[in-house]
């Protein structure tokens, strides 16, 4: 060990007669600790958060939409499908007509709701959004017995199945077999006395299955039909106005689109190409602005915890200046002084660092594993037990304290309070809060990003250093001859 | 008697604002190999100003001191620390023993502040952390405190206090050991035993001592006492 490591590791470590340096220190180290500790939580939810919304939207949705400016049909879709699915990093490729419809309920006036409605092709949407998979009924859109059965109970004319998203459902009150009427579009009529008039085109629909996919902007708001169905409806047989991509990897998607766009279309036809990503850039870009700020403010505890170091060394500066004078006197440099007292501080910013972070990925640790965990009142138990054996041993303090007793109370303590983090800690339920609906999870998602503790880790290291510099630089500025007759 | 230290018409002036106070008006002396020299006079007249500059604990106004013939006034700030720790010894009137370190510890570490200023592997800090604890040992030993080698200052008597720090003056067998009222805060029974210590280094080390004291029966068991008068040598 070096001289100034020497030095410095027995100020620390010394608890005769300055033990209030020492208890200031503690705080410090605990300072930091806190800090590193929630900013390794805080950004562990919000990483859980982004992945468990990313997760989901790319668990039903495509990473690629592909239209044509004014979301105008185009034909020879199969052609340019095939040339998409040609492109490497394609998985698959389908085509939809996508519009919007109006709800019309029987006993009202006018038009109370309006939907998405996606006219797909089953056997090749699957393979891009997995839609079967999230639909509970039938996914039959021209031959559901329901459809029979309805046309026969309500005696109008069923142009086919539809699925709904299931809070859609919920909302108009409709269940499986339920008929739904929408207004398609409007059409106009020249009629007979020369002023044009709007003609309203309805359509009837049997609800055959309900689509649950647990994000709420897709099962409040959307509507499956088939493809056929929807052509016909807009006169638009052979024609399509979107293709959907899924590609091996999603981050791909941005790189890929435009290749994507050359491939299936030609420069005139003027076409837009939509990502995931851009889809929903507003929710990400909040995400990416939640956690900037979380690292600012993160950054700020550490400086405060740093600020707490900083005058933990002032005040050891102060009481050490006699030590620092006969040091001088025994020949050590202003440069062997000052790096006694960085030592001391970083190794505080050290230790505040490494327990910060044991204790941040133990709660990350905690929050994220579902293990059914003893009572909290064993937990509260054990407190109570301890505090009590300490306030004895405290007590019989008059009979010399064994050093290893010390050492093996501070053990046990730190065991005790590791079990109690295990017993009170656990993954918290969103169901139970009512929050499930917003954040559409279940569970409070926790991701370690192990790249961004190493960087909290260097930036407390960083900070905590800087903040030894002055109380250092003071310390070695310390004239010998009045530090050695400073009282 | 071959000359150690040599100061010629040394001058240290301290200021407070514009005014000047003259302490030391052209110090010329000459300190000889293995004498034990006090330097006496009343108080605030500069003696431990002069011994703080021959300590190279401070600069001169004006005026040099040469070593063997080295002039350490020219020498920088680190050249000057590591002078210090080769070759001068200080003991001081209140000990100046680092509370945190046993007196083997506090002994041994002008030898480890030595030992730190080379690059080192670890094999041989641990050798060179064994010389100085080795070294140090001896020299408490040789001071009569052999039983107390891990006691803490705090654990020490006033005079077991000051002859650890005569034990830490020695370690780097520095070529002069500079003491300032090494008997000024000790009594009568315990400053004897004290200065029994210094004449015995002295005679079986030829140990060159300065001390600066108001004590006469110091100056009685010195080779040599001079008297400061008017920031001046009055021999």
């Amino acid at each position: 060990m070096k001289f100034e490591w020497f030095v410095a590791t027995r100020y620390l470590l010394s608890r005769r007669k300055q033990s209030f340096i020492s208890i200031i220190s503690i705080i410090s180290i605990v300072g930091v600790g806190l800090g590193v500790a929630t900013v390794i939580l805080v950004i562990a939810v919000l990483d859980g958060v982004e992945h468990g919304l990313r997760d989901r939207f790319l668990a039903n949705e495509a990473h690629i939409a592909l239209r044509l400016v004014g979301n105008s049909f185009f034909g020879n879709y199969q052609d340019r499908i095939e040339r998409i699915t040609d492109v490497e990093g394609v998985v698959a490729a389908s085509p939809v007509v996508y519009s919007q419809m109006g709800v019309f309920q029987t006993g009202n006036e006018g038009i109370t709701d309006t939907i998405y409605v996606k006219g797909i092709d089953i056997s090749q949407e699957d393979k891009v959004t997995g839609f079967s998979q999230f639909v509970n009924g039938s996914i039959d859109f021209q031959s559901s017995p329901l459809i029979a059965e309805a046309e026969l109970r309500e005696g109008e004319t069923i142009t086919g199945g539809i699925v709904l998203g299931s809070r859609l459902a919920q909302r108009h009150g409709l269940t499986r077999g339920d008929v739904l009427r929408l207004v398609v579009k409007l059409v106009e009529d020249p009629g007979s006395s020369g002023s044009p008039m709007l003609l309203v085109d309805f359509s009837n629909f049997v609800v055959i299955g309900v689509y649950e996919s647990e994000l709420a902007v897709y099962d409040n708001r959307i509507g499956f039909i088939d493809y056929k169905t929807a052509q016909k409806l807009y006169n638009q047989v052979g024609n399509v106005n979107v293709i959907l991509v899924r590609l091996e990897d999603a981050e791909m998607a941005p790189t890929l689109s435009p290749i994507l766009e050359e491939a299936a279309f030609s420069f005139l036809e003027m076409p837009i190409s939509t990502t995931w990503l851009e889809t929903h850039s507003a929710l990400f870009a909040a995400l990416k602005m939640e956690k900037v700020a979380t690292v600012i403010i993160e950054a700020l505890i550490i400086l405060v915890a740093a600020f707490n170091i900083a005058s933990t060394l002032i005040m050891t500066v102060m009481e050490k200046t006699r030590d620092v004078g006969t040091l001088r006197t025994l020949g050590a440099t202003r440069g062997n002084i000052m790096r006694i007292f960085i030592i001391q501080g970083t190794v505080i910013g050290m230790l505040g660092t490494i327990a910060g972070t044991v204790l941040g990925l133990g709660l990350c640790w905690l929050l994220s594993t579902n293990i059914i965990r003893p009572s909290p009142w064993i937990a509260i138990a054990t407190i109570v037990i301890l505090i009590l054996c300490q306030i004895i041993i405290a007590f019989r303090r008059l009979i010399p304290f064994p050093k290893a007793l010390k050492i093996s109370m501070a053990i046990f303590w730190t065991i005790t309070v590791c079990f109690v983090l295990y017993c009170l800690v656990k993954p918290i339920s969103l169901k139970e809060l009512g929050f499930s609906e917003i954040y559409q999870m279940n569970q409070l998602p926790i991701k370690v990003n192990w790249f961004f503790v190493g960087f909290i880790n260097l930036l407390s290291l960083f900070i905590c250093w800087l903040a030894t510099i002055y109380p250092a630089l003071q310390a070695s500025k310390l004239n010998p001859i009045e530090a050695l007759q400073y009282e | 008697m071959e000359n150690l230290i040599r100061i010629d018409n040394l001058h240290k002036s301290f200021y407070d604002g514009d005014a000047e106070l003259k302490v030391l008006k052209g110090v010329n002396l000459d300190i000889h190999k293995s004498e034990i020299l006090t330097i006496m006079g009343a108080s605030g007249v500069g003696k431990s100003t002069l011994l703080h500059l021959i300590g190279t604990l401070d600069r001169p106004t004006d005026g040099n001191i040469f070593y063997e013939d080295q002039d350490i006034t020219a020498f920088s700030d680190i050249e000057l620390a590591r002078f210090r720790n080769d070759a001068i010894g200080f003991v001081f009137q209140f000990h100046q023993l680092l509370p945190e370190f046993t007196a083997l510890e506090n002994v041994a570490m002008a030898r480890i502040i030595r030992q730190s200023k080379k690059n080192k592997t670890d094999n041989e800090t641990t050798l060179d952390r064994k010389d100085a604890y080795e070294t140090a040992e001896h020299l408490l030993d040789s001071v009569g405190l052999s039983e107390r080698l891990s006691h803490f200052p705090s654990q020490l008597s006033g005079g077991e206090r000051q002859r650890v720090a005569i034990a830490r003056a020695l370690i780097n067998q520095p070529k002069v050991v500079l003491a300032d009222e090494p008997t000024g805060n000790i009594d009568d029974k315990t400053s004897e035993a004290v200065l029994d210590v210094l004449n015995d280094v002295n005679e079986r080390l030829n140990q060159t001592f300065i001390i600066v004291t108001h004590d006469s029966r110091i100056s009685e068991r010195a080779k040599r006492t001079v008297h400061i008068v008017d920031g001046r040598i009055a021999e």
